[in-house]
């Protein structure tokens, strides 16, 4: 690939991970707790509080996690992630540590680590489609 | 003491101290500074202080220069702190009693001012800076229109001084990064409606210490005397290759004017 190419994607996938991101972010911020969704329950000295009629319910979340929309917006999140990050850094690590054999191990050595990340990644995506963690 | 004075100027104004970074690799001693009064009057530039430096004070001095009139491109050096031509640099200007004088960053150092500037020029040779044709011996002109040559017009301004390098902080950290000047050049002419060059040129500016390593900080084109914007071209050299992954980039070469003959007839 040229570098023009591997660059291209470099800021394609810049975007991405901003749209994807914001898609996570919402998310959270949807299923994260907020003031109408606790219930204060005063017992003398001793105030707790619980979630109703919210959306962190351990069942709500599993099922927002096993759904075949989401789990590919977080795979896409990842693939984006992974390429925009390990690519990022070897751009920065290719600039301190110029040329030579250096430059070719840092490459091949990154690249592993990101197939590493990605696999453990979908790991976990998958398992959580499938009903499991 | 009588203070000397410097014929074709005109009359002393004040007196202003010049620290200049002294350096020999022969010696083996680390870099330090040394500072010497200068008696400034109208119109004196860097330059001419150096010089007076080099011809009353210490001749152990050295500085590169040649045309005295921001030209050639000999004297680029860092003047308190930001890369100018010496010459073109007035002293009264900078309105400073204390003038630090450094020699460009990024390269080499040959003695005290004088940078080793094999790395600008070696850069400069690869990306082809010139007009690449099939034909050795064009017989007609090649026609080219005020519009085609405004795309690059600027860019021929160069007169590889080497400061954009100098102050380039990407060339300061990638010593194999193309860099400022190389990669305006190679704009020039890939633009340039007569070049047919682009293939032979996209090996080492599309690489991976090529155009896509700028990190866009503006320093070159903020240094260069001649007014040349080498961050445009950059900019615009990544436009071309961005465009090239999904239209190939097409160079057809200019138009050929008519054959002409000289007056005996000979082409």
């Amino acid at each position: 690939m040229r570098e023009s190419q591997i660059m291209f994607l470099q800021y394609l996938t810049g975007i991405l991970v901003l749209v994807f991101g914001s898609f996570h972010f919402l998310l959270i911020s949807v299923l994260s707790p907020s003031p109408e969704k606790i219930l204060y329950i005063y017992n003398g000295a001793n105030a707790t509080h619980v979630l109703v009629g919210g959306t962190l319910y351990y069942t709500w979340v599993k099922a927002v996690y096993s759904s075949l929309i989401w789990g590919s917006v977080f795979e896409l999140l990842l693939t984006f992630l992974v390429y925009h990050v390990f690519n990022g850094f070897r751009v920065i690590l290719s600039e301190l540590i110029p040329g030579g054999r250096a430059e070719k191990i840092i490459t091949y050595a990154l690249l592993v680590v990101a197939l590493v990340v990605f696999i453990w990644g979908s790991r976990t995506v998958v398992v959580s489609l499938a009903g499991g963690l | 003491m009588e203070t000397l004075v410097l014929k074709g100027f005109g009359e002393v104004v004040k007196t202003v101290t010049f620290r200049v970074r002294r350096y020999d690799p022969e010696k083996k001693e680390i870099p330090k500074y040394e500072e010497y009064k200068v008696p400034v009057q109208k119109g004196m530039t860097i330059l001419d202080g150096i010089l007076y430096i080099k011809e009353h004070l210490d001749h152990s001095l050295s500085a590169r220069y040649s045309c005295r009139m921001g030209i050639c491109g000999s004297c680029g050096m860092i003047i308190n702190g930001k890369e100018k031509l010496a010459c073109q640099t007035q002293i009264l200007e900078l309105g400073k009693d204390l003038i630090k004088v450094d020699p460009m960053g990024n390269y080499g150092i040959v003695k005290d001012l004088v940078p080793e500037l094999s790395k600008l020029f070696n850069n400069h040779q690869s990306v082809k800076p010139f007009i690449v044709r099939e034909e050795e011996e064009p017989k007609s002109e090649f026609l080219q229109t005020p519009d085609q040559r405004e795309k690059y017009a600027m860019f021929t301004d160069c007169i590889l001084c080497g400061l954009c390098l100098s102050a380039c902080p990407t060339s300061a950290s990638d010593e194999l990064y193309l860099g400022p000047q190389a990669l305006a050049q190679s704009f020039r002419y890939i633009v340039d409606n007569r070049d047919l060059g682009f293939e032979e040129r996209l090996n080492v500016v599309d690489s991976k210490h090529g155009v896509w390593r700028c990190h866009f900080s503006g320093a070159c084109s903020e240094v260069c005397p001649k007014g040349v914007d080498p961050a445009l071209a950059i900019q615009l050299l990544r436009k071309v290759m961005t465009t090239n992954i999904f239209v190939k980039y097409q160079q057809k070469g200019a138009t050929r004017g008519p054959e002409r003959k000289s007056a005996l007839g000979v082409s």
